[in-house]
């Protein structure tokens, strides 16, 4: 104080107060980064290397020979074929029925594209193991149509699988191709019209050129949800090994072979890992920018009939799928054993199992969507405004949470959490923070968006008004960044509700989850109380979109562009 | 050479076009002119067959072309956001059409190097699009419409992307390749500036109803309507009574808030004691030191803003109450007044009498 009043420089008490403020302040910023880190490190990374420790630990220290039992054993590694083969057929036909539906729906006539797309986009409020029960109502050994056709074929297997699985999340790569076809300019295409050019040769020259990057990106997110997704292709497998229904045979069935369910683990994450690299190093940002200037809405044109109709039907065949899929699963709800006593009763909706575990599903959904939403808003802030140097990091690591295939981190969670100091397992909290964790970069991304919209000027404009930066905060930022929040507090909890993969490993006597339930009773064949359950779900997930939609008018945030729950 | 009649097109509850009535004539560069959402966007798409009016003829040469998809017209439509294909170079986007048609390889290279040299992009065919600037870009679209050589371009706000200084050199680029191809034109703008300067004639268009048809000239001296005459330039409106008819040497006597004005009647039929606007442009009234204002028209008056422009100087003047303004060209001549002076200020005789 003294060098500073010598200097002649006036330094009055209230400048110095507000230095100490802001360096507080700006300290502030890099504590809570600091925490955060520790928290994304412990509930993240650090299960994903107890996977990786157990995959080579062996009883005499380090060693490879669980990995080359994956290598030799057919079983094993026919297991990572026949997963990565899923993924290649789903995400193909996802895409091209994607593309065609969203053809029909952005350019076709006009009295067809809401409808079509909402029927489209249904299943997103569904949890995606709802088409395994509907291929077992229709297809499976006591199936409708097996009985009716006296069909000798079993769903139980690869082509089950593949149809379930493809059906589950063609909504979200229609979601998503929709998105970038709407964004394609329709000058260009009225342009090459005007120049000659026939539908065959629009599409071929200029749409799908144009919308190459697009359909990238969606078949990555595809390809990765279909090999991650668990509750379909557990239900459907029969005898056809697959990896995620393997690790959790190996893990928690008679075998407990912990080692080698980890080296499975490992090559689930492989192609995840290198699509995650793929998607957040190589392709991001790429893309044509088509729209200049005033954005123009697409007017019908007349398509030629040879692309419309076969586009057409596909669409329709595809919307009448899903259509046929939710009404089946009502039946199924209604119904004593559908199919074989169709007496209509309300007994599977009233179990008392099934509710209790919905309440249990509520009460953990509700919590990780708070814990989540927050760290989501409070890691959106510090990536953005704070200058901790591992800032990028956090952001990738929570994004790789939310990539990496629910099973690995289910396991992971079991190894990293059965020991004190952290003796989490059998818990509820267990269950709360893999799901808020698994999810938050939902939230953390929309908050990033709405503080890249919010100009670091605006802020400033408010201190140079005199406002200290935590009132700043409070009075500007918070407000602003509240409809991220609740946005990320609705997506965790809407696919918390559903969620399957992880928390099957995690639940206990006490603690079961709805979806948890659901998959055992269709593994088992109750498909009436399997079927109603799913309803109910549908029902609260539902009406939590309706919230989410009446939200999104209020405060002009977009909905969502996140998948079913996995 | 086209001509529409009776065009209407409603979108949901919106009215686009109500009934408009055209005709454009060979060679010509016309320009429908209006404010935002008059409905020349949707003219101007009507006519090139990307929308499909809901009543009404577009006849091309004596051939009614309503059911004709866009490419069988002989119209080519540019886009305002130029909708260049942005995976093609400056060749690719220009050849596109001819490659459609199937011309040979050798015939399309030609072409592409006649319409380069045209629009004065010559050796850029190679360059991709993202790589040209924005007065680039628009000419490439140009390029890319007269390749077929069609009957009638249609060109949709074309420089409205532009910045100011662009803008103005690429109107004159424009207009210097139109007339050297002699292609019939429809420009659309909501500048009227832009569509004074190089305009053949102007159709204004007001909530999809014409309101007038005109060269440049006879748009701005003698707009028909209140709305043209705001719309167009800069213009200072009197209402006024007529009290006295004159006769064909002498002028006639329009009371007006200013006061008695003598006004030359030319040909417009006028009665005594009908309601008229006046419509007299800032630059024909006079502005001058302060004396007694005795002659015809003359008045006393205040400066209330004076805004410098170098060329011109743009005075508010406070006559009787009512504000005018007065546009004086080479101030550096003529002097310029300052704020508060007292000046007299002269309203021609030779004013544009519109009845209300």
């Amino acid at each position: 104080m003294n060098e500073v009043a010598e200097a002649g420089i006036p330094r009055s008490p209230i400048a110095l107060w507000q230095g100490i403020k802001d360096f507080v302040a700006a300290r502030t910023i890099s504590t809570t980064g600091i925490i955060l880190f520790l928290l994304l490190a412990t509930f993240l990374l650090w299960p994903l290397i107890a996977v990786l420790i157990k995959s080579i630990a062996g009883p005499e220290g380090f060693t490879l020979q669980y990995y080359k039992n994956f290598i030799t054993k057919p079983y094993y590694y026919q297991s990572l074929i026949n997963t990565l083969t899923l993924g290649v057929l789903t995400t193909s036909v996802c895409i091209g029925v994607g593309f065609i539906i969203s053809y029909i729906t952005t350019r076709g006539p006009r009295f067809l594209r809401k409808p079509l797309k909402m029927l489209a986009l249904v299943p997103m409020i569904a949890p995606p193991y709802i088409f395994a029960l509907s291929l077992i109502i229709l297809l499976g050994r006591n199936g409708i149509v097996t009985r009716a056709l006296n069909l000798n074929w079993s769903i139980y297997g690869f082509s089950g699988v593949v149809i379930a699985q493809t059906l589950a999340f063609l909504p979200l790569a229609y979601l998503m191709i929709e998105n970038s076809l709407s964004t394609l300019n329709p000058n260009l295409e009225e342009s090459a019209a005007n120049l000659g050019a026939s539908e065959g040769k629009i599409l071929r020259t200029i749409i799908i050129p144009l919308l190459t990057p697009g359909l990238l990106k969606a078949a990555l997110i595809v390809f990765v949800m279909a090999i991650s997704e668990f509750g379909n292709v557990a239900i459907l497998c029969g005898r056809t090994p697959f990896l995620a229904p393997d690790i959790y045979t190996i893990v928690t069935g008679i075998e407990m072979d912990f080692n080698m369910g980890s080296v499975l683990s490992m090559f689930l994450i492989l192609p995840c890992a290198v699509i995650f690299v793929i998607q957040n190093y190589l392709i991001k940002g790429k893309g044509y920018t088509t729209i200049l200037g005033k954005p123009v809405a697409a007017e019908p044109r007349r398509i030629n009939p040879a692309i419309l109709f076969p586009f057409l039907l596909i669409s329709i065949l595809v919307a009448g799928l899903i259509f046929v899929t939710f009404g089946i699963v009502g039946m199924g709800a209604l119904t004593k054993i559908v199919g074989v006593d169709n007496k209509f009763t309300i007994n599977h909706i009233l179990d008392w199992r099934s509710n209790m575990a919905l309440v249990n599903s509520l009460k953990v959904s509700l919590l990780s969507g708070f814990f989540g939403a927050i760290m989501g808003v409070l890691l959106a802030y510090v990536i953005v405004r704070g200058n901790l140097r591992g800032r990028t990091a956090l952001e990738i690591i929570a994004i790789a949470g939310f990539t990496l295939p629910g099973t690995v981190l289910g396991i992971g969670y079991i190894f990293a959490f059965n020991r004190p100091p952290l003796l989490l397992t059998g818990t509820m909290m267990i269950l709360v923070i893999n799901c808020a964790f698994r999810f938050l970069a939902v939230g953390m991304e929309a908050g990033i968006n709405k503080l890249h919209q919010l100009s670091i000027e605006v802020e400033e404009a408010s201190m140079n008004l005199g406002a200290s930066t935590a009132t700043t905060f409070r009075r500007i930022v918070l407000p602003i960044i509240f409809p991220a929040f609740m946005y990320g507090f609705m997506y965790v909890f809407m696919t918390t509700m559903v969620s399957l993969s992880a928390v099957i490993f995690l639940v206990s006597p006490g603690r079961e989850l709805a979806s948890v339930f659901i998959f055992q009773w269709a593994s088992y064949g109750y498909i009436g109380l399997a079927s109603a359950t799913t309803y109910k779900l549908i029902a609260i997930v539902g009406a939590s979109l309706a919230v989410i939609q009446a939200l999104s008018r209020w405060t002009g945030l977009s909905p969502t562009t996140g998948g079913g729950g996995v | 050479m086209l001509v529409l009649r009776e065009i209407y097109k409603t979108f949901g509850t919106v009215k686009a076009l109500k009934g408009i009535c055209a005709e454009v004539r060979k060679g010509e560069l016309i320009t429908f002119l209006g404010p935002s959402g008059c409905g020349k966007t949707t003219l101007l798409r009507c006519i090139g067959g990307l929308t499909k009016p809901d009543a009404g003829d577009v006849v091309l040469d004596g051939r009614r072309i309503n059911d004709l998809t866009p490419d069988k017209r002989g119209t080519q439509m540019c886009f305002q956001n130029y909708a260049l294909f942005p995976h093609m170079t400056v060749a690719g986007n220009i050849g596109y059409g001819l490659q459609v048609h199937k011309w040979k390889k050798k015939r399309i290279q030609e072409r592409v190097e006649e319409l380069l040299h045209l629009v004065r992009l010559e050796g850029l065919g190679d360059r991709p699009i993202d790589k040209l600037s924005g007065g680039q870009q628009q000419r490439v679209a140009l390029a890319r419409a007269l390749a077929l050589e069609p009957k009638v371009l249609l060109l949709d706000e074309p420089l409205s992307n532009l910045d100011a200084n662009l803008r103005v050199l690429m109107r004159a680029t424009l207009r210097e390749i139109q007339k050297r191809v002699n292609i019939t034109t429809i420009f659309v703008t909501h500048d009227q500036f832009e569509a004074m300067s190089i305009s053949d004639r102007l159709i204004v268009i007001r909530d999809g109803i014409i309101e007038q048809v005109g060269t440049p000239s006879e748009i701005y001296e003698k707009p028909s309507s209140e709305f043209v005459a705001r719309f167009i330039g800069y213009v200072n409106i009197l209402n006024g009574v007529v009290r006295n008819l004159g006769s064909e040497t002498d002028p006639a006597v329009i009371s007006t808030e200013l006061g008695d004005l003598q006004v030359l009647r030319s040909e417009n039929d006028i009665q005594v004691n009908q309601r008229v606007f006046l419509i007299i442009r800032p630059e024909t009234i006079r502005i001058g030191p302060y004396g007694e204002a005795t002659g015809i028209n003359e008045f006393k008056s205040t400066v209330i803003t004076s805004m410098y422009g170098g060329s011109t100087i743009k005075y508010t003047v406070d006559v009787q109450g009512k504000n005018m303004v007065i546009d004086q060209y080479d101030p550096s001549h003529a002097g310029i007044f300052e704020i508060g002076e007292k000046v007299t200020v002269t309203i021609p005789q030779n004013v544009h009498i519109l009845k209300k």
